[in-house]
């Protein structure tokens, strides 16, 4: 979902006060949870925080399929349980920002029979207007972009999926690289690519091996779709980089 | 501007120019009501937009309500109760418009 990316970050530049930003679908004929489809910043841990059962914009948005503006998301009287503690006991390594968190909008759209897109952010100053506004137009042009997308090509969606599920193990992944070779999360991403690279597997894949090989356990992965096994080569792979790493010096 | 169902009042010494809305805003309308409301916001730096007739709006009219209100000053005069009042709240228009209830 690269082009979803990529108009998230046109949303940024657009909107300079936001922390984060997030495209959340909701399919309602299989009935799963809403996912997140792309984020920035605090956006996906905001999205999930806010489907836990707290509340927020983006269950309202949902739910009654109009946009939803906040001023101030932590005293809004119309989610007495989103609240500043609340949101850090779910999402606490963003500790700092969500204690800047003032704003926040959802716009809400449908793009298919039954299933709804929101995009939403969170911002550091009062949501107005102006930031929702914004947001519809982006909607549509999320809308937009999604209808393409399954118009061209039906399994798309069920990339989608497959995206989602590996994620968890990305990330994981990628702490546990911080955490042996005592990097930040943009050096462990390019470590963790450099060898899918030359190990020739799948990135997704190699994640999950790898966190498998650290923990001796399954990765994480959503109830959606078919888990990711990865093959025994990747696996050999995820042994010989972890094995490679921890023998190596602290990179300067 | 002579719409049945959208009516634009001129400004008037100090009050801002009024768009009275009556009946159903929906999906099948929405555009005249848009374009009435960007009529009236276009000479304006505020405008009045009254509701008090309206007998259902839903999303559309919400998202036509906000984009107006990103470059105007926007004031609605709605009822005091019922699901129009309840639409302002759940999507927080009510906080960045001057909302006027009428009994």
């Amino acid at each position: 979902m690269a082009l979803m990316h990529r108009i998230l970050e046109r949303m940024q530049s657009d909107l300079l006060d936001a922390l984060g930003l997030a495209i959340t679908v909701h399919d309602k004929r299989h009935d799963e949870r809403p996912s997140v489809i792309a984020a920035l910043g605090v956006g996906s841990d905001f999205v999930d925080a806010q489907l836990s059962g707290i509340g927020g914009p983006l269950p309202d948005a949902l739910a009654y399929q109009v946009p939803v503006l906040s001023l101030d998301l932590w005293t809004d009287d119309r989610w007495p349980e989103l609240t500043l503690a609340a949101i850090r006991d779910r999402a606490p390594q963003h500790e700092s920002s969500w204690e800047q968190v003032h704003g926040a909008a959802a716009v809400p759209g449908v793009w298919a029979d039954e299933a709804t897109v929101v995009v939403c952010c969170t911002l550091s100053q009062p949501a107005s207007a102006s930031t929702v506004a914004s947001l519809i137009n982006y909607e549509q042009l999320v809308s937009a972009a999604l209808i393409t997308t399954a118009a061209e090509n039906a399994s798309a969606i069920a990339d989608i999926i497959t995206v989602l599920q590996s994620r968890g193990a990305i990330e994981q992944a990628k702490g546990a690289l911080m955490g042996l070779v005592r990097c930040d999360a943009e050096r462990a991403w390019a470590i963790l690519r450099r060898a899918s690279q030359e190990f020739n597997v799948k990135l997704r894949e190699l994640a999950v091996a790898l966190v498998e090989h650290i923990s001796g356990a399954p990765a994480e992965q959503p109830d959606t779709g078919t888990p990711i096994t990865p093959d025994d080569r990747t696996r050999e792979a995820a042994g010989l980089m972890w094995a490679a790493l921890s023998e190596a010096p602290l990179p300067q | 501007m002579t719409n049945s169902q959208f009516r634009l009042s001129a400004a008037e010494a100090e009050q801002p120019p009024v768009v009275t809305a009556s009946g159903d805003i929906d999906l099948a309308n929405v555009n005249e009501f848009s374009d009435v409301l960007n009529t009236a916001a276009a000479d304006s730096d505020a405008i009045t937009v009254d509701l008090s007739d309206v007998s259902y709006c839903d999303s559309a009219a919400v998202r036509a309500l906000f984009a107006v209100a990103a470059t105007t000053k926007l004031g609605l005069i709605v009822p005091a109760t019922g699901p129009i009042m309840t639409l302002l709240s759940i999507s927080g228009l009510d906080r960045v418009a001057m909302v006027t209830t009428r009994d």
